[in-house]
């Protein structure tokens, strides 16, 4: 009898859901979809949406910035080298399986065997199973980011991806060329369920029937999702209803999407620093730091925000965005002509030089048109610059060379902390250690010095300390032109309410979506 | 008779005396050159020395519009370069590419087409499937070789100098087979003809029977594809900048003009669209006009009769 | 005949080995494929064991012997983006762009034999004219113009049609080939602005191409002749007239055909077309060589094909060309 009940009353539930919700379908029109169904194949933007959308991690960020309780709905830290993790319970897999601690150890040992992902986690020892329901995740010194890594700890369905495909090879192989059973089939516990999958084409997602988060006021009932490439077609395609939302509108759109009676613009910062690097190895008067203050003090970055970018990102005087550790307030965006004149003088360059500059065309929001700006700019001060855009696929292999004097290269801390960027941009390059990996030449041992030692000072006001002296330095020395860190601009149709759903790393969150 | 009487007197000139849409494309197709040859004296500005220009001033719509200032009679563009001086520089830029490319194909396919034709056998055989091979390669491949090459030859430095040769170079080389193609299926039609027979008969050598007697019997064709590959040269130099392997973006052509035109067709700057738009359409509009008209009058057979 | 055909296959042939070879030789200026792969924060170290099991590192020779050994079983690499054989990649992609020629080719068909022939008949009507003059100012806008313009005033502006993509399709013979868009209302739908966009630039020529062989013909002894034998003159236009313009516009159909097939890539790229074209651009710009060069080869094989088709239907149009190129 009582099964009785329970199977009228969840069946009631269920009707009364789908009815008053309203089956919503929703169209997506992004600039590119998901190159995979398996989430720690590649480490992209596009491949971690997915991961929110068919997957859940054990705690995700906030539109402001926060932690919030997914998987794991607490957590504490046992000592300096672990974190204990309490795991909800009752959730469900898209194939039926339950959900247990067995399977955040299971991705997590998956996710270290990735390519990708294997530097990331670096730090870590491995995770810990306590009981059913309780983890511990241990790293080997202490660190101090161990929550913001907690958010790429996506659950994988263990049972279902364990064995062999019709082919003979192992379900759990993480392959980027060729045919794997991940690559091909999901079972998460996310909120939308893979209905087909076309690469390029289209993508298909039904909401999960089982789905834990039952709080959620999402109402998308069917997802679809198509990749439209070029940028206009994809803001036509919004214009005409074609699509409910379109990701990166291009900056002269921006007018248009806000006029329009039908849609709406919505930007959210999204800590993404351009800069333009300069390389004092190939070209030696860059390694003159007065020379290099007068290409940072010759370039208008308030000008180009304004024109280029719509006034609707914040100019940039550093690596780390507001909010992070190592933001230092006190640092100002530089431009005074007169200023930049002066200083090539005093360094012996009063009649200018020649100089090539490379920047990729397809890769951040404007980029060739901000490199051009910038060449118009150092003109002024006697720079003659040559400028070549390309498009990305050549434009990295130009990069790993360092074929020009002056290089664009946009970063997003993968950890959302200020550390990350001198890791990779401003490090000294090291071979061996794989530091500085985009550095294409400044070198400062004290930079050096303060990054790593920050890696594990856990004392956040220490480490704050250390991170916003780094900025210090890499200002007073000009170690590159900072620009300002790049938005994300959504366009939407004025009944679908996107706001809410997105934040600065660019994942929105279409399961809490609401249709009007 | 001197020659400048002989052309007086000559029907070319009587046909063109007639014919008032030949007259007025003449006209203005001649202001165009000479607007483009004496672009760096009549322009307000050098939009392409990065000196003149300033991001502060881009976007400024026409002087007759509100907000229009008249040091910028057409606007400015979405860098700050005076929409007007950037239209006179981009169409000798395209212009000159253009102009090269058309005549590298038109020489070559010419050529190889005569040849194919005339010749037959193995040596068409030969040559077609070159043609083949050449048109499956899309000019971008072409370019992105050529590109690489070239980068490696001469660096990076001197892009800006000799980007206008690498152009004509590639969008010539990756065309020709257009011409080829078609001159030979002219050739095929014509070679049997009693004229050519007659003056094979009469001890012709096969250079002179070519170019003298079959060649002009071809120009139909050449005249309708050559006014169509100007255009299409524009435009594939256009594309070419819009995957950064065309001009460099700091000395725009008509092509990366109409690219920039086509990025901000939404945006509500419409002078960024239809002036370059236009620009384009007169030029190519007034080539093919003058491209009709001359294929009517060249035309021997549609002469006599 | 019979030795003509084999003749054009082994041709066929040496041209892909050609391409094939070409293609390897240049694949390096393309980009590096394992850098669009990996996410930007893999070490060069891991990238380069990536290249060197992929096998990019090998030798020239290694790489190109490999690449013909698999050929020979029709295999014509693996797609890095797509992880499927190149081969099907492209063969899926195929239909689209066909259904998009095919569309255009009606479209031009369809105007430009009546208007062609009508201008040739009546050169100075007003109708003429304006047909004139509206198709050479179509052959002046360029095809990404005209397709933003439709999309602008159709999509954007009155709503009326769909902005981009190919709507509902059909698995037409539900191997998953063939997904057409010809069966359904919302599919024909999304055919129409594409379609017009490609036709708008190819059916001028073709206006002005018919125009002009047709006055050309009609200038000729020979219908002089049948009209001093006081045929009628519908008869002298659309039988003696008409069959003999025919052969230089097949000739130019037939390019222009093979032109469309690898060239609608602006068309594609505007419309976010699933075809080859928009394929191919991807496969640029995203560095996936493997992808590259069996588009190529296929594209050469089909290059062949249509030319030596036009061929042999000169063969069948005019009998005096001698087909097979012997004397």
């Amino acid at each position: 009898m009582k099964k009785l009940v329970l199977c009228v009353l969840s069946l009631f539930l269920v009707l009364s859901f789908s009815v008053g919700a309203g089956a919503k379908t929703l169209k997506v029109g992004l600039a590119a979809d998901p190159v995979s169904l398996d989430p720690q194949v590649q480490l992209s933007g596009g491949m971690l949406q997915l991961s929110h959308w068919v997957f859940d991690p054990l705690v995700r960020w906030t539109q402001d910035g926060q932690f919030e309780p997914r998987l794991a709905t607490k957590w504490e830290r046992i000592n300096e080298y672990r974190v204990r993790f309490y795991l909800r319970q009752g959730v469900k897999f898209h194939s039926g399986n339950d959900f247990s601690a067995k399977d955040v150890k299971w991705s997590f040992d998956r996710m270290k065997k990735s390519v990708d992902f294997k530097g990331l986690l670096e730090p870590f020892v491995g995770v810990a199973v306590i009981d059913d329901y309780t983890v511990d995740v241990v790293t080997a010194k202490p660190y101090a980011l161990l929550l913001n890594m907690a958010t790429y700890f996506f659950a994988m369905d263990s049972e279902f991806y364990t064995g062999t495909d019709e082919n003979g090879e192992p379900k759990d192989a993480i392959k980027k060329t060729t045919h794997t059973f991940a690559n091909d089939n999901e079972s998460g516990t996310g909120v939308f369920v893979i209905k087909s999958y076309e690469q390029g084409v289209k993508t298909v997602m039904t909401r999960f029937a089982d789905y834990w988060d039952t709080k959620s006021v999402g109402n998308v009932d069917t997802f679809i999702l198509t990749p439209i490439k070029e940028n206009a077609t994809r803001v036509a395609a919004l214009l005409s209803g074609d699509v409910d939302v379109i990701d990166q509108v291009p900056p002269q759109d921006y007018e248009r999407l806000k006029s329009d009676k039908n849609t709406s613009l919505v930007t959210i910062n999204g800590g993404r620093i351009i800069t333009i690097q300069m390389n004092g190895n190939r070209f030696k008067p860059f390694k003159d730091a007065r020379v290099r203050n007068a290409v940072v003090y010759a370039i208008n970055n308030a000008g180009i925000v304004k024109k280029i970018m719509k006034g609707t990102v914040e100019v940039a005087a550093q690596q780390s965005p507001p909010g992070y550790a190592g933001y230092k307030e006190t640092l100002k965006p530089r431009y005074d002509l007169k200023k930049a004149k002066a200083l090539m003088k005093a360094a012996g360059y009063e009649k200018g030089f020649e100089i090539t500059m490379m920047a990729p065309n397809n890769r951040y929001v404007n980029d060739a048109k901000i490199a051009e700006a910038s060449a118009q700019m150092l003109a002024k001060i006697g720079i003659k610059v040559n400028l070549k855009t390309m498009p990305k696929a050549q434009y990295w292999d130009e990069f790993d060379a360092k074929a020009a004097d002056m290089m664009m290269i946009g970063w997003h801390s993968d950890t959302e902390d200020s550390g990350n960027f001198s890791e990779f941009l401003t490090m000294c390059y090291d071979k061996t250690t794989g530091m500085g990996q985009y550095n294409s030449g400044y070198c400062n041992k004290k930079v050096d010095e303060l990054t790593i030692a920050a890696q594990s000072e856990i004392d956040l006001k220490k480490r704050a300390d250390m991170l916003q002296e780094i900025e210090q330095i890499l200002y007073d020395d000009a170690a590159f032109v900072p620009y300002h860190w790049q938005n994300h601009a959504y366009g939407a149709l004025k009944n679908v309410k996107v706001k809410p759903i997105l934040n600065s790393m660019n994942f929105p969150y279409f399961g809490d979506l609401v249709i009007e | 008779m001197t020659k400048l009487q002989k052309f007086k007197e000559s029907y070319f000139l009587y046909s063109f005396k007639r014919d008032k849409v030949a007259i007025g494309s003449f006209l203005i197709l001649v202001t165009l050159l000479m607007l483009a040859i004496t672009a760096p004296w009549i322009a307000p500005m050098n939009p392409y020395d990065a000196e003149n220009i300033d991001i502060m001033n881009s976007e400024i719509p026409p002087m007759w519009s509100e907000g229009g200032e008249s040091v910028y009679p057409l606007g400015t563009d979405n860098m700050g370069r005076d929409m007007f001086s950037t239209m006179l520089y981009g169409l000798r830029t395209s212009m000159i590419i253009a102009g090269g490319a058309v005549l590298l194909q038109a020489t070559l396919g010419i050529l190889v087409g005569l040849t194919a034709g005339y010749f037959g056998g193995r040596t068409d055989a030969f040559l077609m499937r070159m043609a083949d091979i050449q048109f499956s390669f899309p000019y971008l491949m072409v370019a992105i070789f050529i590109g690489a090459i070239f980068q490696v030859v001469f660096g990076i430095g001197s892009y800006e100098r000799l980007a206008v040769p690498l152009l004509i170079v590639i969008i010539g080389l990756a065309e020709w087979p257009m011409y080829a193609r078609t001159i030979r299926a002219s050739v095929i039609g014509e070679v049997n003809k009693e004229y050519v027979e007659a003056a094979r008969v009469i001890g012709l050598s096969r250079p002179t029977i070519m170019i003298r007697h079959v060649l002009p019997n071809s120009l139909t064709s050449v005249m309708v594809i050559s006014t169509i590959q100007v255009a299409n040269a524009v435009m594939s130099e256009a594309a070419l900048s819009y995957l950064g392997l065309g001009m460099p973006v700091t000395t725009p052509s008509l092509g990366s003009l109409i690219r920039s035109g086509f990025e901000f067709i939404f945006s509500g700057s419409w002078w960024i669209t239809v002036f370059p738009g236009i620009w384009l359409i007169l030029f190519v509009l007034v080539i093919n006009l003058l491209g009709d008209w001359l294929r009517d009058v060249l035309n021997p057979k549609l002469y006599k009769g | 005949m019979f030795a003509f055909i084999i003749r054009r296959i082994l041709q066929a042939i040496l041209v892909m080995l050609v391409i094939s070879l070409v293609g390897f030789s240049i694949k390096n200026s393309i980009g590096d494929p394992v850098r669009d792969l990996v996410g930007e924060r893999v070490t060069p170290k891991e990238r380069a064991a990536m290249a060197e099991k992929l096998g990019l590192n090998d030798p020239f020779s290694t790489q190109y012997v490999r690449f013909l050994k698999n050929a020979l079983h029709g295999d014509l690499g693996t797609s890095f983006i797509y992880r499927k054989p190149a081969l099907e990649v492209i063969l899926k992609h195929a239909p689209a762009t066909i259904e998009l020629v095919l569309g255009s080719a009606l479209i031009i068909v369809i105007f430009s034999l009546p208007l062609g022939m009508y201008t040739a008949l009546k050169p100075r009507s007003l109708f003429s004219r304006f047909v004139m003059g509206f198709s050479t100012l179509g052959v002046s806008v360029p095809v990404f113009l005209t397709a933003i313009g439709f999309i602008y005033l159709f999509a954007v502006t009155w709503h009326v049609l769909p902005s981009y993509g190919r709507g509902e399709t059909v698995d037409l013979f539900g191997n998953g080939y063939w997904q057409t868009g010809f069966l359904t209302i919302d599919g024909l739908k999304h055919l129409i602005l594409p379609c017009i966009s490609l036709a708008s630039i190819m059916m001028p020529l073709f206006i002005r191409l018919i125009r002009s062989e047709m006055m050309e013909v009609l200038e000729t002894e020979y219908i002089k002749y049948a009209r001093a034998k006081g045929l009628s003159p519908m008869r002298i236009w659309f039988v003696h007239a008409f069959k003999n313009t025919l052969l230089p516009v097949v000739t130019v159909f037939g390019i222009q055909i093979g032109i469309m097939f690898a060239f609608t890539i602006l068309t594609e790229t505007v419309f976010q077309w699933q075809g080859m074209g928009f394929m191919f651009l991807d496969a640029v710009q995203r560095a996936d060589i493997s992808l590259l060069i069996a588009y190529l080869v296929v594209v050469g094989s089909v290059f062949v094909i249509v030319n030596t088709v036009v061929d042999v239907m000169y063969g069948f149009i005019n009998p005096t060309v001698r087909v097979a190129g012997t004397k």
